[in-house]
């Protein structure tokens, strides 16, 4: 008894050592910087040197018509989104739960595909694509549809390079958040004389909850802070905050604007970040 | 600095693409340059077309004159990139180090700020390059940079669609109103060639007159009054841009547009026009044409040695040889460029087949507006909020 408590000492020790790299690294390198930074953003040197608490910063964006709309424009990204990709993914992934065969193999391989694609890619071949005069507006008058509008510099462009990039990780909690549910327990189900969208209702969507929220507190995180998506595929204005921020750091050059800019992205991030933390939490709590 | 902006946000695209990961990647690429004798550590703020041509002209010429020399040409990771790696020969200049930098290309001298003053970067006039004399007095922004490459803005439109090119600034504004969505330029932050449409539209409604802009002399007050008059002109030809009044995100996505017929005309840096043009990547009626009032600004980039740099006087011969007339003809023809030294030290067969577009001056608009004048864009012309 003794012996292998102390065993179990030793072991976590190890543990705990190999654990210490990355979160030293993480809070080296990320987290107090970050403080740092958004410290910055609230007390301000005096000239006499010391330090004064100022939130004009704040102030000046929860006033300012420009940044809300921004700030509105990425919440409505994010949001369509988010929306957008689970009713997308959701079906392919009851498809790929409940057949097998080559078909569902195909539709599986094409789902993933896009996660060995790099973004930058990604944009430019939806521009060719989507864009003006694209592939898909050829394609389309070649069959006599000549009012093809691209989405392409409108706010549904962002919108479709999001989920295409965000495809791929969404399918893949789905598929396994699905592979929990047991076959018995539908047959069951059916047995008793359940129809489909009864099994879906009642047996299939209050076991994947978890999984439809962590996909939406992962995808939310993905997608509000995107930069690359905004300025490749949409309009110049509004901007996302991605875009924003970079710009008033690097254009304007207004490193306290962006640090606050930051810090508000960061504070709204966060509760997504909480939601996905709760929810891992009350799973272990369950099992 | 405007030359150094310039260069900054035509890799912003690239920059930003690789997000985070570029700080990473040129951290990596920083942790492997070993400072070696005879190895030159050259980084690059340009994109990759200007490295292959470092890497094709420059490198091999340089190598097979200085035996026991090699050049190590790193891509710097963008603006952002380039200064951090300026910031770390500061700080080992100040630590009496090697910062294991021995030239950064398409940067300038005043970043970090104070650097020029304390001593960091070497001063060309004085160090004897042989052909320092044939540089081109209007290229020079400061002795502490050496320009080796210029390139202007100019109209690039498919010729086909475009009878009658216009040739003043007003006689453009007068066609991107009669031939509506057929017109549009780069957000100015994203694309120089933008910010150079706009900054020739401010000169415009200011009067034509390119000495009002100078590096010191930004002042909101100053400044205002003129941005003031600028935005209704922008604003009033905004409807009859591209699909309605949108912008492009860079000078690539300019010409992408143009190439898939969406529009007829937008605005170019010349020696990106000129590759696209030999790539075949755009129509075979593509040209390009420049306003004869006041032609768009352009800008010339060059390259700073820091005087900790090991290898130093390797350094400097190599800042002599990018000026000599050899590399600076290959300029003209391999990249599309303008010389940084006199035309006249060139071949007489270049001179008289560039007599048309070599420019006497390349009006330049400094650096230390853009930022104000570029958030204003943002906030009064493409935003339609009103303030």
């Amino acid at each position: 008894m003794d012996a292998g408590n102390n065993r179990t000492g030793r072991i976590d020790f190890l543990a705990y050592g190999f654990i210490a790299i990355p979160v030293m690294a993480i809070v080296v390198f990320l987290f107090y910087p970050a403080a740092l930074a958004m410290f910055g953003t609230l007390f301000h040197k005096r000239p006499d040197g010391g330090l004064a608490f100022d939130a004009s910063s704040y102030i000046f964006f929860f006033t300012d018509p420009y940044s809300l709309a921004n700030l509105m424009r990425t919440l409505w990204t994010t949001f369509v989104a988010l929306v957008l990709i689970v009713a997308v993914n959701l079906p392919i992934a009851l498809y790929m739960r409940f057949t097998r065969g080559w078909l569902a193999s195909l539709i599986q391989g094409l789902a993933l595909f896009p996660m060995f694609v790099p973004g930058i890619i990604i944009c430019y071949a939806l521009i060719r694509y989507l864009g003006p005069n694209g592939w898909l507006q050829s394609l389309l008058n070649a069959v006599g549809f000549t009012h093809y509008a691209s989405p392409i510099t409108t706010p549904w462009g962002p919108v479709i390079g999001l989920i295409w990039d965000g495809m791929p990780m969404t399918l893949l909690i789905l598929i396994s958040g699905l592979g929990t549910i047991s076959d018995a327990s539908i047959e069951a189900a059916r047995d008793v004389g359940a129809g489909r969208l009864r099994i879906l209702r009642s047996i299939i969507l209050p076991q994947i909850t978890h999984s439809i929220l962590i996909v939406s507190a992962l995808n939310f995180l993905g997608f509000f802070g995107q930069v690359l998506m905004p300025f490749m595929l949409g309009p110049t204005n509004p901007e996302m905050m991605g875009p924003f921020m970079l710009r008033t750091f690097v254009s304007v050059r207004d490193p306290l604007q962006a640090a606050t800019q930051a810090t508000i992205t960061f504070l709204i991030c966060s509760l997504a970040g909480l939601a996905y933390v709760r929810s891992l939490a009350n799973r272990k709590e369950e099992r | 600095m405007a030359t150094h902006l310039r260069m900054d946000r035509r890799d912003f695209l690239r920059l930003s693409a690789a997000g985070a990961a570029f700080v990473a990647a040129s951290g990596a690429q920083i942790g492997v340059s070993s400072a070696a004798e005879g190895t030159l550590d050259i980084f690059f703020n340009s994109d990759t077309n200007i490295i292959d041509f470092w890497t094709n002209v420059i490198k091999p010429g340089f190598e097979a004159a200085n035996s026991g020399v090699t050049l190590n040409l790193v891509p710097g990771g963008g603006g952002s990139g380039v200064n951090a790696l300026a910031d770390r020969a500061m700080a080992a200049f100040q630590a009496k180090k090697d910062p294991q930098i021995d030239m950064l290309e398409a940067t300038t001298p005043f970043y970090p700020a104070g650097s020029i003053e304390a001593g960091l970067w070497v001063n060309f006039e004085t160090s004897g390059l042989s052909n320092q004399p044939k540089v081109n007095p209007v290229t020079v922004q400061s002795p502490f940079l050496l320009p080796y490459r210029g390139s202007q803005v100019v109209l690039m439109y498919n010729a086909d669609q475009v009878k009658d090119v216009p040739a003043t600034f007003p006689a453009l504004v007068e066609w991107i109103k009669a031939n509506p969505g057929k017109f549009t330029y780069a957000r100015p932050d994203l694309g120089d060639s933008g910010a150079c449409f706009i900054e020739r539209a401010l000169q415009e409604v200011t009067g034509q007159k390119p000495d009002l802009f100078q590096p010191e002399n930004y002042t909101d007050a100053y400044a205002n009054p003129m941005f003031e008059k600028l935005w209704p002109l922008l604003k009033e030809i905004q409807p009859a841009l591209f699909n309605g009044g949108e912008y492009t995100s860079g000078n690539t996505a300019s010409i992408q547009l143009l190439a898939s017929g969406a529009i007829s005309m937008t605005v170019a840096w010349s020696d990106m026009a000129l590759q696209a043009m030999s790539q075949g990547v755009v129509p075979e009626t593509t040209a390009v044409a420049q306003l004869q009032d006041l032609a768009f600004t352009g800008g010339f980039s060059g390259v700073v040695v820091p005087t900790v740099a090991r290898n130093k006087d390797a350094a400097i011969k190599l800042a002599d040889y990018i000026i000599s007339a050899d590399v600076q003809e290959k300029v003209v023809t391999d990249l599309g460029g303008f010389p940084s030294i006199g035309w006249d030290n060139l071949s007489k067969e270049l001179q008289e087949k560039f007599a048309k577009v070599a420019p006497k001056s390349i009006p330049v608009f400094p650096g230390t507006w853009e930022p104000k004048l570029f958030e204003g864009w943002y906030r009064n012309v493409a935003s339609n909020i009103k303030q």
